[in-house]
């Protein structure tokens, strides 16, 4: 397609996307640093290697979910020089679709329902998720677990956000906080978002793949445009 | 003529089709006593509702033209636009919301928010028209307006904060709790004309306290005194409340919701009182004209009736007496008997006879201040031109117009017909400008465009009832176009000999595809290789070949047409050669620019019952169809995405079968994308065919 530049350049390298096709993530922390733009940079470069993605919403509007990729393209295209700047907006287009849900209406099988719907029609068949806005909070250990069987028996990579709040200090062994202290082990993949003093946005990768990383690869968030940076 | 532009209000109401809005006006206009007896849009007396003066408004229940009517309330003038409710309309719903200052968003309590509330919200939100929300049918089994509240907020990113809360609902709803008075309200009588105060039901206290509470936090942004009343708890006045619930809704950042039922004759005198408490007056509103002997620039026009006077036509009508040209004033008072200028045209006019509109009635008035919504009579002018006083010469800006998506041939069936279609054609180019027509010269046909099937077939039944011109339609065609996808250099020489003076002319240079522009024509000639006079010849020849390509015939866009070298003959070469030599280089280089049919694509949301989703959006993919997302709320879900115009016809018999008829959909113009290389095969085999025939 012509993108491997563009894919072979993205920091997100460290990360191995798309090494293995059933990989679960996490991104996590607290509101407004950057989950969704982190969210949308992974599933951006999953269109980029030729994947279909599905960017469930939950509690967002299908507009703006869509000027989150708007923005974010638009960055990718400043930073890169792309021959031909609407086939990569229309490609974009054409691999992702972006389903929204009310906060109380997602669901394990209302999911699979509307996936079954596509998938069976061949109108869109996805190879990657990520699902902004899942509350961890109030979904137990078992509900975590059910989407996770139901993720790899459809044979499809997942991405989760989860918002973590400054007052509760729960933390798992491994250090990932509250809400998802209790589940953390359910994913290959956990990266949480840390501020730093100089207004820099840390991500801080606790579990790489199922493995725990070395603390060479440092990425972080440039705060202006929340594009993922090395350095 | 109020001297106090502070109580004139020009305001809109703007809905969702069905959910009560002319039935509302006519409430208003019954409690306004600007009519003296109810009729329902669909009643039993045959008489309709008055705002719907159209017979075939009548007959399908609908309201399809903006007519403009006045009635006064508490002292306010309150001029009403009537705005259509559905979306093929839309340009009428949008050059009313142009000469509104604010507005009514009327939404059924059932319904809630459906796909063409978020079209027009989306107009009123471009236009920049503050609005309160009403909550119609609380009558109605199922009504539930705290939903429909949480979906202003949600699906319109509206700070939606009710401002009342009914007391019961159904068939049992009686009247409103008033939040800011604290008061319950009951419309009593026979028609709801006597107004009860009386304390809150006691089993209304609790919620409504809580309401309260939300409704002061909210509003407590907008006023400083506010806050710091409510901070030091002591009791808040009601004209405070007023104020920042004013203030907030005129910087858009609020919007109070209302409930009622209009049908049942609730509600309508509050949300009456609360156009005149919290919509802008004109001075309210910062309103911009282009001054056109100033290279168009920006000017803010005063609202003083002493300046000069500047008014925009925004609807033509013919009624039973002529022409009724519906105005604006901005600034400046328009008399009987004064002259004007049509600055589009430059031509004077006597202002004749000057009137105020109820619907079908008028009141004969001999002057109109500023900010007034009045209608002139037998006036020659199009819908959108500006009138001022000789000493100005402004136009109002220019709105939105979109280019038509549609066409379909007509043909009259007789000779009485062919006149009076001419005549209805006239009318509705001059009242529509999204509705044009013309002739083909290739096949002989009169040409119809618009925006939309409804949107023809609206102006065919006009025709047919109005004019009486019986018309035969053909079918729908999608109004394709081409265009090129790289730079093409091009060396073309038109030289004819064949006796007495000759023809000779070079043209060289390149096009290049231009992004959002239709045309560009681009001279780099250096050294008199073309001579001067000769490049506009150039420029016409390109353009004429823009206006048909070779592929289908389709006219072409995005064009940038370079010249940087030809040669001329001292004798032969004239604006004619240059022409045909502009023409053969086009030629030539529109078929190295590897040039591709473009299709008109809509934006369509089908909302519909949960269950369906998976048959609506297996229909929209057999389509051609761009599934953008889905939006699921409860068991309603709506589904957004990119269609082909040409893949759209019939489709709400199709969406009416697989669901039940319980699924609706919308359509917008949204852009022009390349057709799949398989559809543009056949096109252009359609094309070649038909030109062999011909």
């Amino acid at each position: 397609m012509g993108y491997e530049p563009l894919v072979n350049q993205n920091p997100l390298r460290v990360l191995n996307l798309g090494r293995g096709s059933k990989q679960l993530g996490l991104v996590m922390a607290r509101a407004g640093l950057g989950k969704t733009a982190l969210l949308v940079q992974i599933a951006l470069d999953s269109i980029l290697r030729g994947n279909r993605v599905i960017h469930v919403s939950i509690g967002e509007s299908i507009e703006k979910t869509k000027t989150w990729y708007d923005d974010i393209l638009q960055f990718i295209l400043q930073e890169h020089s792309i021959t031909r700047p609407h086939e990569l907006i229309e490609m974009v287009a054409q691999h992702r679709m972006i389903m929204t849900f009310k906060e109380d209406t997602f669901s394990r099988p209302r999911l699979e329902e509307r996936l079954n719907d596509m998938i069976l029609q061949d109108i869109f068949k996805p190879n990657c998720l990520v699902v902004d806005g899942f509350d961890f909070e109030s979904s137990d250990r078992s509900t975590v677990e059910d989407i996770k069987e139901f993720l790899e028996s459809m044979n499809l990579q997942a991405w989760f956000s989860a918002t973590s709040h400054r007052g509760d200090d729960r933390v798992s062994p491994t250090g990932v906080p509250a809400p998802c202290h209790e589940v953390d082990d359910l994913f290959d993949t956990v990266i949480l978002l840390r501020p730093e003093q100089d207004a820099t946005i840390q991500l801080e990768i606790i579990r790489n793949n199922g493995s725990i990383p070395d603390s060479g690869a440092a990425l972080n968030l440039d705060p202006s445009t929340m594009m993922v940076k090395e350095g | 003529m109020k001297q106090n532009l502070d109580q004139v209000r020009n305001i809109g109401i703007s809905a969702h089709i069905d959910s009560g809005k002319t039935t509302l006006t006519e409430r208003i206009l019954y409690y306004t006593q600007r009519i003296h007896a109810i009729h329902e849009v669909r009643g039993k007396d045959g008489v309709g509702a008055t705002m719907d003066s159209m017979e075939l408004e009548k007959e399908r229940g609908i309201t399809i033209q903006s007519a403009a009517t006045f009635c006064t309330w508490k002292d306010h003038d309150i001029n009403i636009i009537d705005t259509p409710g559905h979306v093929d309309f839309t340009v009428e719903v949008e050059r009313a919301l142009r000469v509104l200052d604010g507005a009514i968003l009327i939404l059924c309590s059932v319904g809630g928010v459906q796909s063409q509330s978020i079209t027009v919200d989306r107009q009123m939100t471009r236009y920049n028209v503050p609005r309160i929300a009403f909550i119609n049918k609380c009558d109605r089994t199922g009504a539930n307006p705290y939903r429909v509240a949480q979906q202003l907020r949600d699906k319109l990113n509206l700070n939606a904060v009710m401002i009342q809360i009914p007391i019961g609902l159904e068939s049992d709803l009686q009247g409103v709790v008033d939040l800011v008075t604290m008061k319950a309200v009951y419309f009593e009588g026979e028609q709801g004309d006597d107004l009860r105060y009386d304390e809150i039901p006691a089993e209304l206290k609790d919620e409504a306290e809580e309401k309260r509470e939300e409704l002061l936090d909210a509003v407590s942004m907008f006023s400083d005194e506010l806050m710091e009343v409510m901070l030091e708890e002591q009791e808040i006045p009601e004209e405070m409340i007023h104020a920042a619930i004013r203030k907030g809704t005129l910087s858009l950042e609020l919007a109070p919701v209302m409930i009622g039922s209009a049908y049942k004759n609730k509600g309508v005198q509050s949300l009456l009182d609360a156009v005149n408490m919290y919509l802008p007056c004109p001075t309210d509103v910062e309103n911009i004209a282009l001054d056109l002997d100033n290279d168009e620039a920006e000017v803010v026009v005063s609202n003083n009736p002493e300046d000069d006077l500047v008014a925009l036509a925004f609807k033509l009508e013919d009624g039973r007496y002529g022409q009724l040209t519906y105005i604006r004033t901005y600034q400046g008072v328009i008399k009987k008997g004064e002259s004007i200028i049509n600055t589009r045209t430059g031509k004077k006019i006597k202002v004749g006879r000057l009137v105020r509109l109820h619907a079908d009635e008028m009141e004969e008035i001999d002057e109109a201040g500023s900010g007034d919504i009045v209608a002139l009579f037998g006036v020659d002018c199009a819908s959108g031109d500006t009138f001022c006083s000789k000493n100005i010469n402004w136009s109002m800006s220019s709105m939105h117009v979109p280019a038509p998506v549609i066409s379909l041939a007509i043909k009259p069936v007789d000779n009485k017909a062919q006149v009076n279609m001419s005549k209805a054609l006239n009318r509705f180019t001059k009242e529509d400008p999204t509705f044009k027509t013309f002739v083909d010269h290739e096949t002989n046909e009169t040409i119809v465009s618009g925006m939309g099937e409804l949107h023809l077939e609206v102006y065919i039944e006009r025709m047919k009832r109005e004019y009486g011109a019986e018309v035969e339609i053909g079918a729908p065609q999608v109004a394709y176009r081409e265009t090129i996808t790289r730079r093409a250099d091009f060396n073309y020489t038109h030289k004819k000999q064949t006796g007495g003076s000759g023809q000779f002319g070079r043209v060289g240079g390149y096009m290049e595809p231009l992004a959002d522009e239709e045309y560009e024509f681009v001279d780099e000639i250096v050294g008199g290789v073309i001579p001067r006079e000769y490049i506009p010849s150039c420029d016409k020849g390109f353009q004429a070949s823009m206006k048909k390509g070779t592929l289908i015939g389709a006219a072409i866009t995005g064009v940038r047409m370079v010249i940087n070298d030809g040669s001329f003959h001292a004798v032969d070469s004239s604006d004619m050669a240059f022409q045909q030599a502009s023409k053969g280089a086009f030629r030539e280089g529109y078929a190295k620019a590897g040039p591709v049919i473009m299709e008109p694509i809509m934006k369509v949301a089908v909302e519909g019952p949960s269950e369906f989703q998976g048959a609506v959006m297996g229909s929209l993919n057999q389509r051609r169809g761009m599934i953008v997302g889905t939006f699921e709320e409860g068991n309603y879900t709506v589904v957004e995405a990119e269609m082909p115009l040409s893949e759209m016809f019939g489709y709400s018999t199709t969406l009416r079968s697989l669901t039940q008829g319980k699924a609706e959909f919308t359509m917008e113009f949204s852009t022009y994308k390349q057709v799949p290389k398989s559809v543009a095969e056949e096109l252009v085999k359609a094309y070649q065919e038909q030109q062999k025939e011909a």
